[in-house]
């Protein structure tokens, strides 16, 4: 397996392990530079508008605007910086195990010639099995976020894995755009659904009228 | 070029409607968009033109033409009604504000679905669509509001996902193709191989999540229950039917090549919602939340019919049309009842016929064509989708359907039909409902009637041009 994919598999499983916030988005930080550099190291034709682009989304986007934004949140609740993203006791660690295990049968039936393709759907595989795991074991909203980037960055990389099949710039920039706001949006609703937003609006006041 | 009207009008509407202040104006000029915008969807009905827009990215056809028309119309009857809300509760001023930039910009990503060409660029329409109204579930000071909110955001981005991820598995089924790149309407890579049908299941799943359909349904009855009435019409009209567009349109394209899997995994998604929404219309005594399982159950029917294809075609679309109808008319009375009793709890409401006639009259015939009753839309959409049912062999899921549908039409009628019939709790105090509060409501129900009375032929000649886009060749 080639070292990047190495590396992309082993920031997308030490932050499960690990309960911190931060790491968790250092983790995402990373996924998102190292997407990055496996698309330039794909890429052997001369760079296009979308080519730039694409290492746009990758690099700053998802490797340094995402995780920023919600760094900035998180540092403001002044917390004590502990939070998991899976369960932490042994079940969790066993299933993470299993949906690595799995993602790696599943590539090897799906792409039967061995190779950096194969590795490059395991990887991928992988990444939407943990990322659907951390959604569907977490309800705090930062966890939720972090599932949801981590399928996405998934899907980014099986993207990368599939050759020739660029899509007109306008887009290509919308699929971007719409990252971007969602990001914001991300942002917005850590903010609106933190503790102290709890507390400023007790459920208790009389319901104003409404559209 | 007036097709792109139908996008640039609501944006430039949003734009000059979020740089100026709150006003009085501000509403007029949201139901003016949506009049302009129903009106121009109007002329594309009467005079079609087949021009591609923005590069062949957006173009129109039968099938985005008539559902133009209904959102259109669909938009401006909640924007008027939006209006009204707003003109009758002066402290609705700002709100209202948010509401028609938001709701313009919701518009227009609608209208993108509607009339994309490209099945990429409909996606980015439809999630831009999503992040245009999630905002407006959350109410000032109501918590639940703003988690309803967040869920719907995310179930909606990890739906879209699925879809994403559909694209590029069925794009690796044609890696160094000669279709390869092409997400065009017309030029789609046909979902082949194992890569082809794993991108096309998770496709089928992820829109499903974006319609309310089981699996991944729970968001639905929260965001429905939480957001304002207004915007609870926007999602189950307007926006269900965007995202409907989308199945439409990889049902139109990928019938022939996937037509088993897009039959069972539809048959399947289907029936799970009947089922679901059965046992919670059974259980809940919350106004919005049966309504809004009453949505997830037409959904299921509505995924039903698509999976079926042949015969059903033409009862789905009158069945969906009807619905769009039926849910703008019962989410905006739920809202003028629940802001008249202060509850949504339905065993506190009895007697509305005598204490809110007005409403009391749109939530009984709202509810008759709820439950298919004739001469509905729904009744006939309904029937051809059974009959469609037994014409395919498909007798188990008929008889299946049959019990749940009626164990649904029990259970509705049993919490409703009391609210509306029963003995007032309180003292009956006529609330004054003027006819500006009421015309957009009346609107929408003399569209439903019609549906169901007398489809014009050129209506019904592009219902069954429509329809037989549904069907395998």
């Amino acid at each position: 397996m080639s070292t990047l994919l190495v590396a992309l598999l082993g920031v997308m499983l030490l932050p499960l392990f690990l309960s911190s916030w931060r790491m968790s988005l250092f983790g995402l930080s990373c996924q998102g530079l190292l997407l990055g550099w496996i698309a330039v190291e794909s890429h052997t034709e001369a760079p296009t508008a979308e080519g730039w682009l694409t290492l746009f989304d990758l690099v700053v986007v998802r490797g340094l605007v995402a995780p920023g934004l919600l760094f900035a949140v998180m540092r403001a609740r002044d917390g004590d910086g502990r939070n998991d993203v899976i369960p932490p006791n042994l079940l969790s660690w066993t299933l993470v195990g299993t949906l690595v295990m799995a993602a790696f049968s599943f590539a090897d039936n799906l792409v039967p010639e061995a190779g950096d393709a194969q590795q490059l759907v395991a990887v991928a595989t992988a990444g939407v099995l943990l990322g659907l795991f951390v959604l569907s074991s977490q309800s705090g909203t930062f966890s939720q976020m972090i599932g949801a980037l981590r399928f996405e960055n998934a899907i980014a990389l099986l993207e990368l894995g599939a050759r020739g099949h660029a899509q007109p710039l306008p887009v290509r920039a919308g699929l971007l755009v719409v990252f971007l706001v969602t990001v914001g949006f991300f942002r917005w609703y850590l903010e609106l659904l933190g503790p102290s937003a709890a507390a400023r609006a007790p459920d208790d006041t009389p319901e104003a009228p409404t559209l | 070029m007036s097709a792109l009207l139908l996008v640039l009008l609501p944006v430039v509407s949003a734009l000059a409607l979020a740089a100026a202040r709150a006003r009085p104006v501000t509403m007029a000029v949201l139901s003016a968009t949506g009049l302009a915008c129903t009106v121009l969807a109007g002329v594309q009905l009467a005079v079609p033109s087949d021009d591609a827009l923005l590069a062949g990215l957006l173009r129109l056809d039968d099938t985005s033409r008539l559902f133009l028309f209904v959102v259109d119309g669909i938009f401006f009857g909640v924007a008027a009604y939006a209006w009204n809300r707003v003109h009758s509760t002066p402290e609705l001023e700002a709100e209202g504000q948010r509401f028609a930039v938001l709701s313009l910009a919701f518009l227009a990503a609608c209208n993108t679905v509607l009339m994309a060409n490209h099945l990429l660029g409909q996606w980015i329409a439809l999630e831009a669509s999503t992040l245009a109204v999630a905002p407006l579930i959350v109410r000032p000071g109501v918590a639940a509001s703003r988690q309803a909110s967040w869920r719907y955001l995310l179930f909606s981005f990890v739906g879209l996902g699925l879809v994403l991820l559909g694209f590029v598995c069925i794009g690796r089924a044609h890696e160094g193709g000669a279709d390869a790149g092409g997400w065009y309407l017309g030029h789609l890579p046909t979902p082949e191989g194992p890569w082809g049908t794993l991108g096309l299941a998770l496709l089928l799943l992820g829109l499903g999540t974006k319609l309310g359909l089981a699996p991944m349904y729970s968001w639905l009855p929260e965001a429905y229950d939480e957001a304002p009435p207004a915007v609870t019409a926007l999602l189950g009209a307007v926006q269900f039917n965007a995202a409907l567009m989308m199945l439409l349109r990889v049902v139109q394209a990928w019938r022939p090549s996937g037509g088993a899997l897009l039959t069972g995994q539809l048959l399947a998604m289907g029936a799970a919602s009947v089922v679901v929404s059965t046992a919670s219309l059974i259980a809940t005594r919350n106004m919005k939340r049966l309504l809004a399982y009453a949505s997830i159950n037409h959904a299921g029917v509505i995924a039903i019919g698509l999976g079926i294809g042949k015969g059903a075609s033409y009862g789905v679309l009158l069945y969906v049309l009807s619905n769009a109808y039926i849910k703008a008319i019962l989410f905006l009375t739920a809202g003028k009842i629940k802001a008249h009793y202060r509850t949504k709890d339905t065993t506190q409401i009895h007697g509305l016929i005598r204490d809110l006639p007005y409403s009391g009259v749109f939530l009984m015939v709202g509810t008759f064509a709820l439950l298919g009753f004739p001469p509905f839309g729904s009744f006939f959409g309904e029937l051809l989708i059974l009959s469609a049912l037994v014409g395919s062999g498909k007798t188990l899921v008929f008889a299946a359907l049959c019990v749940l549908v009626t164990m649904s039409f029990v259970a509705t009628g049993r919490t409703i039909f009391p609210m509306i019939w029963g003995e007032p709790k309180q003292p009956v105090t006529w609330a004054r409902q003027t006819l500006g509060s009421v015309s957009p409501k009346l609107f929408f129900l003399v569209a439903l009637v019609a549906l169901g009375l007398y489809v014009p032929p050129a209506v019904e000649g592009l219902l069954k041009a429509v329809a037989g886009t549904l069907e395998a060749p």
